[in-house]
């Protein structure tokens, strides 16, 4: 497990970088007495934080050079930028490989995810269901849901909702992430892994993930994708194995992009129409309470996210990380939304695709800019 | 000590991102960073807990420290020094640099950079470019487009930060 060291180093370092990155954007403009303390606070809980806070003072005085070196016109990079959303994503070769440069999800996810990832070595342990290998840095393994709609999250941060008689085969290795749908209803919030795309495979198509949540229903009479939310794309692929895949040429072989909301029928020969999704129906089997116990408020809104297109995003990981108990109705997120807007210093924040849950002294910032 | 501290923060205030490229050049050839940033962090921690409550602005007050402690190093080593104390002269070394050696890191620093905004999701890219290249405001950013000057923001401090971590690797 030294990988997984290694990779928490990396995940400490990058927090910092973000901190320091928001300290220094913060001081823009003046700064609340608050966030006067935090910011004295947060340099002397470290020496890393200090110089990491140099280090990005120094990128910051070579930005107006670095970003001058931009050919593209700024109509140009709007166009771009325009075309990024939502629907065509990975503009042929190269696109793939870039994407993952750029974290979608933001800090909270990779906050939670780091949860995740503990929470997973004890689920491995505790399942004892298919079988389980580890070679060079490959996993592979089967789970398969019981009695009961059963949760289970996979070494990436990866939390899969699997139906009764529901199978899924979970092959990762250092290049790729890829799940095979094999019988029943899954519903897939994908961690993120900025190293290695997520290839979920249904019957002859594969589902590519950008950072969301989706389910798969697999039936006699054909299977149904239906994105929660963030976006998936379908690939045609002819061996779903997926053994020889090139990930770099993926892109050329999409046959639909979804974004949340929606929903396709996956036939053995070819794809039906987009058409917009009951989420309610998509996700009635899913238990209709989430019961949680000494749970992270990051875990549990996660939980929540499988039922609404409308996602709970923690912005503060001390909020996330924060545990607590309690029985929800799943279909309710406003409820849980409320709940957390009691709790000290938590203010939540609608906006048109998603609930956002920060700090008290964040909001302050956010409404001083506006 | 005290009014020295008022003017710093004034002059940085006004020349904020030069001063501290200029110190933090200074520091990468004639000290090595590791040690300022501990003595930094150590004079950080030495603060008292009624000082700080009266700390106007704890990011000139970290750059002063740092900008008194390079000057102070470089008197030790009686190298250079910082020139007097005038302000009005360093802020005339701060707009003619004359280390060539820093000039040519600066530079291939400048086109890593620049490498690394280009390979950011079109979005951040963007915005990016926008900002620091057309100098445009969050707002006119947000109008051209059509998201809220919070997720301009929000992008801004993505890209940074991406960028940040991958010039780390070179480090």
């Amino acid at each position: 497990m030294s990988d997984s060291t290694q990779f928490d180093a990396a995940r400490q370092a990058r927090r910092i970088t973000e901190q320091a990155v928001s300290w220094y954007i913060e001081q823009q403009e003046p700064l609340t007495e608050r966030q006067r303390v935090a910011f004295l606070h947060w340099l002397r809980a470290s020496p890393r934080h200090v110089a990491e806070y140099f280090a990005v003072a120094q990128m910051h005085g070579d930005l107006k050079a670095a970003a001058s070196l931009q050919a593209l016109t700024s109509d140009a990079l709007v166009e771009q930028a325009a075309r990024d959303n939502p629907v065509i994503m990975f503009p042929g070769m190269g696109g793939v490989m870039r994407k993952p440069d750029e974290p979608r999800t933001g800090r909270v996810r990779r906050v939670v995810m780091a949860m995740a990832g503990l929470a997973a070595a004890v689920i491995m342990a505790w399942l004892g269901v298919g079988y389980w290998r580890s070679t060079d840095g490959r996993v592979q393994q089967s789970y398969a849901g019981d009695a009961s709609v059963r949760s289970v999250t996979l070494p990436d941060g990866t939390l899969v909702q699997l139906d009764r008689d529901s199978l899924i085969d979970v092959h990762f290795d250092g290049r790729l992430r890829r799940i095979e749908v094999v019988r029943g209803n899954a519903l897939f919030d994908v961690g993120k892994d900025t190293k290695r795309p997520m290839l979920v495979s249904v019957g002859g198509h594969v589902l590519q993930d950008i950072g969301t949540v989706f389910d798969v229903r697999r039936e006699s009479s054909g299977d149904t994708l239906t994105v929660i939310s963030g976006r998936v794309r379908v690939l045609n692929v002819p061996d779903t194995s997926l053994k020889g895949v090139d990930v770099t040429s993926l892109g050329s072989d999409a046959v639909a992009d979804l974004t949340a909301g929606q929903q396709i029928s996956l036939g053995k020969a070819e794809i039906g129409a987009k058409r917009p999704a009951q989420i309610a129906q998509v996700t009635a089997w899913l238990p209709a309470d989430i019961r949680f116990q000494h749970e992270t408020i990051g875990n549990v809104a996660r939980r929540f996210n499988a039922y609404t297109i409308k996602p709970l995003v923690i912005e503060n990981e001390h909020i996330a990380s924060e545990r607590i108990s309690g029985i929800f109705h799943a279909n309710n997120p406003q409820a849980f939304a409320a709940y957390l807007a009691t709790l000290p210093d938590v203010r939540v924040i609608e906006e048109s695709d998603r609930v956002r849950i920060v700090a008290s002294n964040q909001t302050e910032t956010k409404a001083s800019r506006l | 000590m005290r009014e020295k501290h008022g003017a710093w923060s004034a002059l940085f205030a006004e020349k904020g991102a030069m001063l501290s490229k200029y110190f933090l050049r200074r520091v990468a050839h004639r000290w090595d960073a590791q040690d300022l940033v501990q003595e930094v962090y150590l004079r950080l921690l030495r603060i008292e807990p009624d000082d700080a409550a009266n700390i106007r602005s704890p990011e000139a007050y970290l750059f002063t420290v740092a900008a008194n402690l390079v000057k102070e190093h470089a008197v030790l080593r009686q190298q250079q020094p910082l020139g007097s104390d005038e302000l009005e002269q360093v802020v005339e070394q701060l707009a003619a640099p004359a280390n060539p050696e820093a000039d040519m890191d600066s530079r291939l620093r400048q086109e890593r950079l620049g490498a690394l905004i280009d390979r950011l999701s079109p979005k951040c890219k963007a915005v990016l470019v926008m900002h620091y290249r057309d100098e445009m405001s969050y707002r006119e950013i947000a109008e051209r487009m059509s998201i809220s000057t919070n997720m301009v923001k929000k992008y801004i401090v993505k890209g940074l930060a991406a960028c940040r971590q991958r010039m780390a690797d070179y480090e």
